[in-house]
């Protein structure tokens, strides 16, 4: 037995046994992994067949990052879900009274929370995202459209399309924290990932401003090897990582801010 | 030792709790009695650092519960029996509290064994009946082995075999010279395990005495009961409580 007082650690270890002894968790990855995989194998396979009756400007922008990693914008619901369902299942089952009986100090719980699904999120955004790419290569390789990880910015948009799962987990874990109802986080987060893009592209007339600020662009943006710049609605690479964090950081600081709030 | 400065609660134009200043001493069952709203149970929330007090404070042998460093082995509490994750098994429960705590994981089965929950273990706490999720609740009030235990309402939902066992266990546990308070509505239960007997109305402290003393010139703890609470009972009916105030 320890002598000295249990602290974050302990709240760490807590929180990961916690994670693994429902099943939401293994289930939610397993569908983000199957959805990014199978879609990003469809959208080699269609591009495959499809490629001798391709125009020459199709050609010119086709990303081949970018379409193996294509199942990602459906993976990234699932790992939204996951975040959101890991904060509000604490508030709709009362499971917070145990854990904060257990670890009174308020931050220690919610940092461990933030911590430990983060660590699984991102490690996990990384095997999916490397999964597709190189299933997804795979396939492109028999039009010969296939790159490697070896090719300029290539593990730089797989890192960060795994990146971008991660984060999207975390956004989900700081929006279910401070709305603590799942049918309402959900909404917000399905808005801020989904809903967004189309109101951004409703605006476009006006201005491409939004355009640049929603998440999903910034995800796509991140997530591919051609040189954005020529399309004025999306953000530049650098843009798009600073989206990226500050999307986080809000998300987290609005969850860190009620958590100081009694349940 | 358990005690309460001036502890109150207000929720918008509601005292929930009333500037309640008392000592809960080792040694003897106490029993909390109060109406549905007399503010027994955010009163144990604020002794534990759940609800935030707007005035007062409840401390622990001196402290504050939220400076504890070793909660789990100061306090034991069991507040609802319900909340708990129904997907996780009653193990499972157990090992992350226990984790949480500092605590060894053996301590879980440990529990379970004393709750009688051993065979059901490995079950997700859907499949439990309500009496089940009490006992699944005392073994986490019980994981740190505590000198101070706090059960709200501990009988809901058991049979006479399981409320003879939390009340042999909770009398075990005074006699060793724990702190124990109970709060429950089953007054002839508070009779039967309570040394000492405290009464809330209306978020007020109304009574502060052993069970005899409260008992003495009524036929049971219910009349006397029901003449203390009578006038925030009525209140109560009336419109706010202590609206001179």
């Amino acid at each position: 037995m320890s002598t000295t007082a249990p602290g974050l650690r302990a709240a760490v270890r807590a929180e990961w046994l916690r994670l693994w002894s429902v099943r939401s968790t293994p289930w939610a990855l397993a569908v983000a992994a199957a959805w990014a995989i199978g879609l990003g194998l469809l959208d080699a396979t269609s591009t495959v067949r499809g490629w001798n009756a391709m125009t020459a400007a199709d050609r010119a922008s086709f990303d081949a990052v970018g379409t193996s990693l294509d199942g990602l914008t459906i993976a990234q619901l699932a790992f939204a879900v996951l975040g959101v369902i890991t904060a509000t299942a604490d508030h709709t089952t009362g499971t917070i009274d145990a854990i904060l009986l257990a670890v009174p100090r308020r931050s220690h719980a919610y940092i461990a929370k933030v911590g430990t699904l983060g660590f699984v999120a991102l490690l996990t955004g990384q095997g999916v995202a490397l999964a597709a790419f190189l299933l997804g290569q795979a396939v492109l390789a028999r039009q010969h459209l296939d790159v490697r990880l070896s090719d300029p910015s290539v593990v730089r948009a797989v890192t960060s399309a795994g990146l971008f799962l991660g984060t999207i987990a975390l956004i989900g874990l700081g929006l279910g924290t401070l709305l603590r109802r799942s049918a309402t986080a959900l909404a917000a987060v399905v808005a801020l990932v989904f809903l967004a893009y189309a109101v951004a592209r409703t605006l476009e007339g006006w201005s491409y401003l939004p355009g640049k600020l929603v998440l999903s662009n910034a995800g796509d943006v991140i997530g591919q090897v051609h040189a954005h710049a020529a399309r004025p609605r999306l953000p530049s690479l650098s843009q798009a990582y600073l989206d990226l964090a500050g999307y986080l950081i809000i998300a987290l600081s609005l969850g860190a801010w009620r958590t100081r709030r009694d349940a | 030792m358990l005690s309460l400065e001036s502890l109150t609660k207000r929720y918008g134009d509601t005292l929930a709790v009333d500037d309640l200043t008392l000592t809960v001493r080792p040694g003897r069952v106490t029993g909390l009695l109060g109406a549905n709203g007399a503010g027994k149970s955010t009163t144990l929330r604020m002794v534990l650092g759940l609800t935030t007090p707007t005035h007062g404070r409840a401390l622990i042998d001196g402290m504050p519960y939220a400076r504890l460093h070793w909660p789990l082995r100061r306090v034991g509490a069991l507040l609802d029996a319900g909340r708990v994750h129904p997907g996780r098994t009653a193990v499972a429960h157990l090992r992350w509290l226990a984790a949480a705590g500092g605590l060894p994981s053996h301590r879980a089965e440990a529990v379970l064994d004393q709750v009688g929950l051993a065979d059901v273990a490995g079950q997700r706490v859907r499949s439990f009946s309500l009496g089940m999720r009490q006992r699944l609740g005392l073994a986490a009030a019980l994981l740190g082995d505590p000198p101070l235990l706090v059960v709200d309402e501990p009988l809901n939902g058991l049979d006479p075999e399981g409320i003879r066992w939390v009340r042999d266990l909770l009398r075990g546990m005074a006699a060793q010279g724990r702190t124990v308070l109970l709060s429950s509505h089953l007054l002839t239960e508070i009779a039967l395990t309570a040394d000492h007997v405290v009464v809330l109305g209306a978020g007020r402290l109304l009574a502060d005495d052993s069970l005899e003393k409260i008992r003495k010139g009524h036929a049971s703890l219910e009349g006397a009961y029901l003449a203390l609470t009578a006038s925030t009972t009525r209140h109560r009916g009336l419109g706010p409580a202590g609206g001179a105030r």
